[in-house]
């Protein structure tokens, strides 16, 4: 289960990792509703630090979706700046775009979004293909993330095939195939049951501390709330609270 | 591309049911257009057949008789034409290609049915009878039908052979035993009065009326042809069957006769002359270079007299414009079934693209580009085309095969007689690629603007979808 990924995991701290891992400065983001614009994010600032488990939290209609959806660079903002690992993504074409969020960014999503027609070991193996991974580091690399999440037994099923904690532990594997910086989780336990979502969060924690991976969260489950290293409260597109390490900040 | 290809693939399979309906539609689609080109194909080469034992592969012919020899054949006459021959079949070349290369000559006469006293007009053509039964046996296609021997093989001098409209008008038809040949109203004129006087007096000096009906198995008929230098001359020719030649106008004017005799009858003592030669090849793809060779080889003969050397689709408009016809047709209905294709593929891709939509969002958010997403569902419509094309070509051959055993018959235009109905697709490898090849483009064509909407869908819209 606490097989080593071949990452740059447990990296020392570095010049690098000391600054933010993304920071989000003065973002706006508003929405056409048919003919109403309705403003989302309303001036917001946030840091993502390296290696750190954070999570947003929020009511419905908060934000917080189109928070993750800009960190997660598959939205840009109307105003304000948005730097991800050193880059800023806001100014990126889209194909740009495309191969920065492969490199550093992973998905995963409430409904698993798991491509039915592939494997568990090729939905794992999908973003390696994209990178352009040989079959030899593939093969080493996806049953290592199968052992990782405790599905070696499972690398033939289809998802179909598979129970939604099975399916979500799929989709944390293919979020960290390409060793991403960040991964990005949209409500990930809101769809399992309570023990399940206690596992597939454990598994997460584990992988933050493991790999150096920096998970950010939108949750509402309490459960989530205690494993996070930082928390950060959202109410109508603004931020009202920011914790850090257990301590509110600034 | 091949994770593109793999992922398009299973994509296919995930939804059978749809891409079933989708690759029979394009199946059907493409089997109708093999079976409708490969009994387009089975007509040109039932037509390119009966051309070429009719009037072999090329002729040459004085260069003006094609366009005003009809008015007095006989003054397009080719002199030297035996020498022409000769050196046809001593050519080292030419001699590789051609199976038969005989002359004709053509005339235009009135022909009488005396006893009857019934004439009419007639366009004639004298030929060596064994030399157009060889050509009769061309068969270059493999056709199931065997074209009829001309009867004039083997038979007198003085024999004849006419087409059943003329048999008809010359009352010749108990006489022939020609069956679904009505007779006419009794002509209220005597005996013999159908006849110009001169044609009768001549008739009667040439051949005793009496004599002729109880000498001969076949019946008499005086035949007048106008002789080179302008005179009239009556010949009695005894007609040994009679030939439908499948147009009725040309039904009603023709006759064959020995060429030997046709040429006494117009020359005379003179040097006898015809108006074409017949080359028949072995191949009709030789045509090309049988007939540079025949025009270097005629240029030695065009001293005194303009030659040229005609293929038979120059002589036979009616067989391009034929196959120009079904061309068009072929083309017309490949258009409609390929516009059918074309809105089967786009609707199914259609319906693909909005049931995957929050996979494409999923994909695009881990990293495809995309021209990632349009390869993708432009690579599922290249496959449903190739496998509708090549289940189409296959079922196609399925049925020419079935169709070909099972012995139809059919009369088509210009034909005599019914001939096999048959479908020639197993072969024809230009159009089963042609028709596979372009249904495929369609199909690409038909999945590209759902690809394309696919490939430009907002990843946060895509990946909110219900």
């Amino acid at each position: 289960m606490t097989d080593q990924l071949e990452v740059d995991s447990v990296a020392p701290p570095s010049a690098a990792t000391q600054r933010p891992l993304a920071l989000l400065t003065q973002v706006f983001k508003t929405y056409q509703m048919d003919s109403v614009e309705v403003p989302v994010i309303r001036g917001v600032d946030i840091l993502v630090r390296h290696s750190k488990f954070t999570v947003l939290l929020g009511p419905s209609g908060s934000g917080k979706t189109t928070l993750l959806n800009m960190l997660g660079c598959v939205d840009k903002p109307d105003k304000g700046e948005i730097v991800v690992a050193d880059e800023k993504v806001a100014e990126m074409s889209d194909d740009a775009l495309s191969d920065f969020r492969a490199r550093n960014i992973g998905f995963i999503f409430q409904n698993f979004n798991l491509l039915p027609v592939l494997s568990a070991y090729e939905n794992i193996e999908y973003p390696l293909l994209l990178a352009g991974a040989t079959p030899s580091q593939r093969g080493k690399l996806v049953p290592r993330l199968l052992k990782a999440v405790g599905l070696s037994d499972r690398a033939k099923n289809l998802p179909g095939q598979m129970s939604g904690g099975q399916r979500q532990r799929v989709a944390i594997a293919r979020a960290l195939a390409r060793k991403p910086k960040l991964v990005i989780a949209d409500e990930p336990t809101a769809n399992l049951d309570s023990h399940t979502g206690a596992t597939i969060l454990a598994l997460m924690r584990r992988m933050v501390d493991e790999y150096a991976i920096s998970f950010i969260f939108s949750s509402h489950d309490p459960e989530v709330i205690k494993a996070a290293d930082d928390t950060i409260v959202l109410k109508d597109g603004l931020i009202q609270e920011v914790w850090r390490d257990g301590e509110k900040a600034g | 591309m091949m994770m593109t290809f793999n992922l398009a693939l299973r994509n296919l399979l995930r939804n059978r049911r749809r891409s079933l309906a989708t690759l029979l539609a394009m199946a059907i689609g493409s089997t109708s257009i093999l079976l409708f080109g490969g009994f387009k194909i089975n007509i040109s080469n039932s037509m390119h057949t009966t051309h070429v034992q009719k009037d072999g592969h090329l002729q040459i012919q004085h260069r003006d008789f094609y366009l005003y020899g009809s008015g007095n054949p006989t003054a397009y006459g080719i002199t030297d034409y035996t020498k022409i021959l000769a050196a046809i079949q001593n050519d080292e070349v030419l001699k590789k290609m051609v199976v038969v290369a005989t002359p004709a000559l053509q005339f235009g006469g009135i022909a009488g049915n005396y006893a009857a006293g019934v004439s009419r007009t007639i366009i004639g053509n004298g030929f060596v009878a064994e030399d157009i039964n060889r050509m009769r046996r061309w068969n270059d296609f493999g056709l199931l039908n065997q074209a009829p021997l001309s009867a004039l093989e083997g038979a007198s001098l003085d024999a004849a052979v006419v087409g059943t409209g003329v048999a008809r008008v010359l009352q010749l038809c108990d006489a022939l035993k020609i069956t679904r040949c009505a007779k006419p109203e009794k002509e209220q004129k005597e005996e013999g009065a159908a006849l110009p006087d001169d044609i009768a007096q001549l008739s009667l000096q040439e051949t005793p009326v009496g004599a002729a009906a109880k000498d001969a198995g076949g019946p008499k008929i005086e035949v007048l042809v106008v002789n080179a230098r302008g005179a009239p001359n009556v010949t009695s020719l005894e007609v040994l069957r009679a030939e439908d030649q499948g147009i009725k106008e040309l039904d009603e004017v023709s006759m064959m006769m020995h060429l030997s005799k046709l040429q006494q009858l117009v020359y005379g003592k003179s040097a006898p002359k015809a108006t074409s030669i017949m080359v028949q090849l072995r191949q009709s793809d030789q045509i090309p270079a049988a007939r540079a060779r025949l025009i270097g080889l005629v240029a030695g003969y065009s001293a005194t007299q303009p030659l040229a050397v005609l293929d038979f689709r120059e002589l036979n408009p009616f067989f391009v414009q034929t196959m120009l016809m079904f061309d068009t047709i072929f083309g017309f209905v490949f258009v409609l079934i390929g516009g059918i294709v074309l809105f089967t593929v786009s609707n199914t891709m259609n319906t693909t693209v909005v049931e995957r939509t929050v996979e494409i969002g999923t994909l695009r958010a881990i990293g495809l580009r995309r021209r990632g997403i349009l390869n993708l569902f432009v690579t599922e419509g290249a496959l449903l085309g190739l496998f509708g094309a090549v289940l189409g070509a296959v079922l196609a051959l399925t049925l020419a095969f079935v169709i070909n055993q099972i012995g139809l018959l059919w009369l088509p235009p210009a034909s005599a007689t019914p001939i096999p109905f048959t479908v020639t697709v197993w072969g024809e490898n230009l159009m089963i690629v042609g028709t596979t090849v372009g249904l495929i483009v369609i199909a690409v064509v038909s999945a590209w603007w759902p690809a394309y909407r696919a490939a430009r869908l907002d990843v946060v819209e895509a990946l909110r979808h219900v």
